[in-house]
């Protein structure tokens, strides 16, 4: 068991985003966390990674508490996060966007003092190779094509080497091709780290999904079950019947 | 030290160097001998050197790491106050005083205690750059703790470069009011009206220079520095990949105010006297300015805007006294509308447009 | 001959005993002998009499000769009394004798004559002389009420107590509110000096306390100080003059309140537009603070116009034609920075900040070149004075409209955004710019409006600034920080918050002012936002949810 979650609850200017009694992950399991817009799935993430203080409630990552810490503290315990809108070092090289990520110590000094090894151009190379990155690498990461700073934003959380993966939407925007592309590198990811991944796209889901699905609706966890008995769910399918305007939304 | 081997244009811009040190170091000293340039302009030229010194701290902060802090000319001043008060109370003990002018003017019977350590030139040095470095480091501390930025920062570092500003002109303060310090007379038995020493301040500020672009140079190319970048660029990210943002900003803010007590107590004894009018708020937004002209975010942006500035300060004052604000105020109007990455920049593009080195141009700007 | 005659037989009617009618009917052939002196020597010897006689009804006349300011009028001793205003040389005229009233016209209006329209009299110092000791204390039956409050007030520490009856005289004539609370002081503090008993002695205390006069409470402590009458009489005045002192204090600080007010109110015009510029286009407009300068120089300019072209003086009107002008004066400059800069810089605060620094360089240089260092507008008179709430504390109309103009803009500020369709538009532009324009929102107008109005605002702020302070090129700057610092404490963008912010900051500032020195205050002003920053980074009224980490 990495993760446990219990009575979470959030409000924003009375509007009660998120309140999940319940929600457990173990370890190296893959979770997909689908549910309509505004159903608090990234709200989730957020304060799982310290973004956002929850009202009440408790989080244990590996059996301890998350109260209290900052998102700093929270990456160090190994908790990484790809945000849904890509978040990348957009004036550096993609080179440099990893190796900042990758795991070291990171105190001031350290890094002034910093010295590139092979063992560590190897292990960046590595990634970008896995992300399809490596002829890239010198590219400045702001001039990058949307679905490559997506790829680019995972192969910096997984650098950093955490336990928990916490991927919101990584195929946003991206064609069919990129889209199973992601799904495969998530899944080979999966196998050496816990992850949660939030996802509207249905084939993805159904590509990625090797065992449970959660469904947030209206800051409740509605129900979680494998991708076919989610799909036919039938209290699923009447919260969802609005999803092609929030899809519409979306563009 | 570098993350990243330099690849593009490093034979090129070491020549840059090369000519910019030659004309400084050997041609203005020599031309002085020969009669071509006075004292006068060497020690402004002297005085423009710890500009653009006190200006590679602020390019390091807001240039390199986004972060807009208006009080960077209180930290200049800071250290000038140091070395002004070891430069009076030395100027004091020549005449056989044993008051500074002001503080009998002002009916103090006794010597302030912090003044004390200023009697000797060592510590006096010290606390020219410690002082400036620890309260950047006060002040950092408690903004960025609670995560003050980008607006917010500017204004809150504005109003306290005007409260200190405000409180340096009262006479309580004990540092001669709005008078400032002035009447100074030799550095380390060193008189300084001589032109020899003129011509001395002239070369310790340009190694010092030197020295700080060196300094700063390595910063920004080491992965520090690069962090630094990925702050001004994505503040939340470098939190989320467990780099401690406070304390990344706490130490380039710290390392500016540093270079800018440097730049103060190198100034100090070139111009003879220290006022509160140095740190008022418009002195401050100057200094961005000479960043922001020059090129920030570039190094050498920074060193040719604060040199550029200043030095069409000095031709636009004594040519129309009336214009130069209407110039400068053009000045930011046009830089920040139309050449936003400033002269460097200005000059990157013409030279892709002319074929025409970029180097040249920058070294014709110098 | 027949004068002397006269004389020698009002000398014999007072001999006989008929003493009072007789000296008020022969103090009358004095008064004429003075002004019309029928031999040599004549003169010099009526004054001695009327010196001798103290008559009442003539001290304001003897005040005229001891001053030098006895004049003829119709045959009739007139003196001037208050000159009508600095800029014009005519004055009231007060008739002497044998009634001591203010002249006036036909419609009850005061008579205003130039000193060169009457015929002077001319006393010689000799003859003055003969006025003696009388002319020290003369000066309470001066024309000027300023003067008689400033002779009774030299009167205080007097120990002659033949004073006391002459007070009495002066006070009974009197007609100006605080030049009799001032007499009145005199002359109860006379009568508490001198030999009273206890019962008297505390009444009298109770008087001088009730009649609150402006040295009352250092009458009382020096009453007090000296041991008083009896021991319990001493206690019982220094016990008046501490509960009086602590009256003051409240009022002083009730005075201090409503200048913070004034001083929040001026804050408040010129941070509500910052902030909605600032929350629409995400600009930092360091030259706000010269639209608050252009705002002042066109209150200047109009009243320059009033003045020199249209040749109307004295008139309120000035001032009611330039508070909309400098509203819109200053909004077309807005405007005209609008379109010319900060469109190139939306959503760029930084960047803007530098930008409309330099504009707001060049705009003060404009400024100085045009008008010079230091120009004022003159108070209409309309605003002169003040609002006397109690007699120690007077709120001043020009702050008391400044304060009334401020709140009068924040309701219709709060009307046009949260009840009309442009107001609508600017919350949409405001919080989402794509999609406004998406929803067919002209964008672009909205923006030039709204830059408008915020620009108009601090024009406005400006030309009541005039009203309380100078016009100077840099009198922006001197607001600017302040301002910025109200919108930060508010929280960047929030009208509501700048309003509380404003308010907080003008009254803190102020109550501060009261126990440090400005500077100091303006010192821990900054310490207080600093430390509030650490528990409300995003000021008192921040946005909620996600949209807020963006």
């Amino acid at each position: 068991m990495i993760l446990e979650v219990n009575n979470l609850s959030v409000s924003f200017g009375g509007v009660r985003a998120l309140d999940l009694s319940h929600f457990r992950l173990e370890e190296k399991e893959l979770r997909v966390v689908i549910g309509p817009n505004g159903a608090g799935k990234s709200t989730f993430m957020d304060i799982l990674c310290g973004r956002t203080k929850p009202r009440t409630g408790e989080i244990l990552f590996d059996g301890k508490s998350l109260k209290g810490l900052t998102e700093v503290e929270i990456a160090e315990l190994g908790i990484g996060r790809k945000f849904q809108k890509p978040s990348v070092f957009p004036g550096l090289t993609v080179f440099e966007n990893m190796v900042l990520a990758a795991k070291m110590k990171k105190d001031v000094l350290s890094s002034l003092f910093f010295k590139m090894d092979t063992v560590f151009t190897d292990k960046i190379h590595l990634v970008a190779e896995k992300v399809g990155l490596s002829k890239a690498l010198q590219q400045i990461a702001g001039s990058l094509s949307h679905g490559q700073k997506q790829w680019l934003e995972i192969a910096i959380v997984v650098l950093q080497d955490p336990r928990l993966l916490l991927i919101d939407e990584p195929a946003a925007g991206m064609s069919d091709r990129e889209t199973e592309k992601t799904g495969e590198l998530l899944l080979e990811l999966a196998k050496m780290h816990s992850m949660i991944v939030i996802e509207h796209d249905m084939h993805f889901v159904r590509q990625i999904a090797n065992k449970l699905i959660s469904v947030l609706v209206n800051g409740k966890l509605l129900m979680e079950g494998s991708f076919s008995e989610v799909k036919n769910d039938q209290r699923v399918i009447d919260s969802y019947l609005g999803r092609a305007n929030s899809q519409l939304e979306k563009l | 030290m570098s993350i990243k081997p330099e690849k593009e244009g490093s034979g090129k811009s070491g020549w840059i160097n090369l000519v910019f040190i030659l004309f400084f170091a050997v041609v203005l000293p020599v031309g002085n001998r020969l009669g071509l340039f006075s004292i006068n302009t060497i020690s402004l030229w002297g005085r423009y050197f710890c500009f653009a010194i006190a200006a590679l701290g602020i390019d390091l902060i807001w240039g390199y790491t986004g972060i807009l802090s208006m009080c960077q000319a209180f930290f200049f001043c800071l250290g000038g106050y140091g070395m002004g008060m070891y430069l009076l109370l030395k100027a004091t003990a020549q005449q056989g005083l044993a008051l500074p002018d002001f503080m009998t003017w002002n009916s103090m019977t006794a010597l302030p205690a912090f003044w004390h350590p200023f009697h000797h030139f060592i510590p006096a040095f010290l606390l020219s750059l410690l002082v400036p470095a620890f309260v950047a480091f006060v002040i950092g501390f408690f903004i960025f703790r609670s995560r003050i930025k980008g607006v917010y920062m500017a204004i809150i570092t504005q109003a306290l470069a005007l409260a200190m500003y405000l409180l340096f002109l009262r006479n309580e303060t004990k540092l001669g009011g709005t008078n400032g310090l002035t009447n100074f007379r030799s550095l380390l038995g060193f008189d300084l009206s001589a032109s020899s020493v003129k011509i001395g301040l002239y070369g310790v500020s340009l190694c010092m220079l030197c020295l700080a672009y060196i300094a700063c140079d390595k910063i920004v190319h080491s992965k520090f520095g690069k962090i630094l970048q990925a702050i001004r660029d994505s503040e939340s990210r470098v939190g989320y990949t467990a780099y401690r943002v406070l304390h990344y900003k706490l130490t380039v803010f710290v390392i500016a105010a540093f270079l800018g007590g440097l730049a103060g107590m190198l100034y100090v004894p070139q111009t003879g006297i220290i006022t509160p009018g140095r740190m008022d708020v418009t002195a401050s937004v100057e200094m961005l300015m000479w960043v922001a002209l020059g090129g920030r975010g570039k190094l050498k942006g920074a060193i040719i805007g604060a040199l550029l500035v200043n030095c069409l300060y000095s031709v636009c004052t004594s040519v129309f006294p009336e214009g130069w604000l209407f110039i400068l105020g053009l000045l930011y109007v046009l830089t920040v509308l139309y050449f936003d990455k400033g002269f460097l920049g200005l000059f990157a593009t013409l030279g892709r447009k002319l074929k025409f080195g970029a180097g040249a141009g920058a070294g014709r700007g110098a | 001959m027949k004068t002397s005659f006269q004389i020698l037989l009002c000398l014999a009617l007072c001999f006989i005993g008929r003493y009072r009618a007789a000296a008020a009917d022969s103090a009358g052939v004095y008064v004429e002998q003075v002004l019309y002196p029928q031999q040599a020597g004549a003169r010099s010897l009526a004054i001695g009499r009327l010196a001798v006689l103290q008559e009442p009804s003539v001290l304001p006349f003897l005040e005229a000769i001891s001053s030098s300011n006895l004049y003829l009028l119709d045959g009739k001793a007139v003196t001037l009394g208050s000159r009508k205003s600095e800029s014009e040389d005519v004055f009231t005229i007060y008739e002497l004798y044998p009634s001591h009233r203010l002249l006036l016209d036909g419609h009850g209006q005061p008579v205003l004559l130039a000193a060169s329209g009457l015929k002077p009299v001319e006393i010689s110092r000799i003859d003055r002389l003969q006025l003696g000791a009388a002319a020290g204390w003369l000066n309470i039956f001066n024309a000027d009420a300023q003067k008689r409050i400033l002779a009774y007030t030299q009167l205080e520490s007097a120990s002659d107590t033949t004073l006391i009856g002459v007070l009495s005289i002066a006070l009974k004539s009197e007609t100006n509110a605080d030049a009799y609370r001032a007499g009145r002081e005199t002359w109860l503090a006379l009568r508490l000096n001198h030999p009273a008993d206890p019962p008297e002695a505390r009444a009298l205390i109770d008087s001088l306390s009730a009649n609150d006069g402006d040295n009352t409470t250092a009458i009382l402590r020096a009453y007090a100080k000296n041991g008083g009458l009896q021991r319990d009489v001493g206690l019982y005045a220094r016990q008046k003059a501490d509960e009086m002192d602590s009256q003051y204090a409240w009022l002083q600080r009730l005075q201090n309140l409503f200048s913070g007010l004034s001083l929040g109110s001026i804050l408040i015009l010129i941070s509500l537009g910052l902030a909605i510029v600032y929350g629409l286009a995400g600009i930092i407009n360091m030259a706000h603070g010269e639209f608050l300068m252009i705002g002042a120089y066109a209150t200047y300019s109009v009243q320059l116009f009033f003045n020199n072209v249209l040749h109307v003086r004295d008139s309120d009107w000035f001032y009611l034609t330039a508070l909309p002008l400098s509203f819109i004066v200053a909004g077309l400059a807005g405007l005209l920075l609008e379109r010319l800069v900060i469109r190139r810089l939306y959503a760029k605060p930084l960047e803007s900040l530098l930008a409309t620094w330099g504009v707001s360089l060049i705009l003060i240089q404009t400024a100085r070149s045009l008008f010079g260092d230091l120009t004022a507008v003159k108070l209409p008179g309309l605003l002169a004075g003040g609002w006397q709430v109690t007699t120690h504390l007077v709120l001043p109309y020009s702050r008391i409209f400044i304060i009334v103009l401020t709140a009068g803009v924040v309701l219709s500020i709060y009307w046009l955004l949260f009840r009309t369709r442009l107001g609508m538009q600017i919350r949409a532009v405001t919080q989402n710019r794509n999609m406004s324009a998406c929803l067919g929102i002209n964008t672009r107008r909205v923006d030039a409006i709204t830059f408008f109005i915020g620009s108009g605002l601090a024009g406005l702020a400006g030309c009541a600034m005039t009203l309380i302070g100078n016009v100077v090129p840099d009198m922006g700057q001197t607001y600017i920080v302040d301002s910025f610092l109200v919108v930060v404490t508010g929280g960047v963008g929030k009208l509501l918050g700048t309003i509380a912010a404003g308010l907080g900051i003008g009254v803190f500032s102020k109550v501060l002012e009261a126990f440090f020195e400005a500077v100091y205050g303006k010192v821990l002003i900054l310490l207080f936002i600093m430390i509030f920053l650490q528990f409300k980074p995003r000021g008192l009224f921040p946005d909620k949810g996600r949209i807020a980490e963006d």
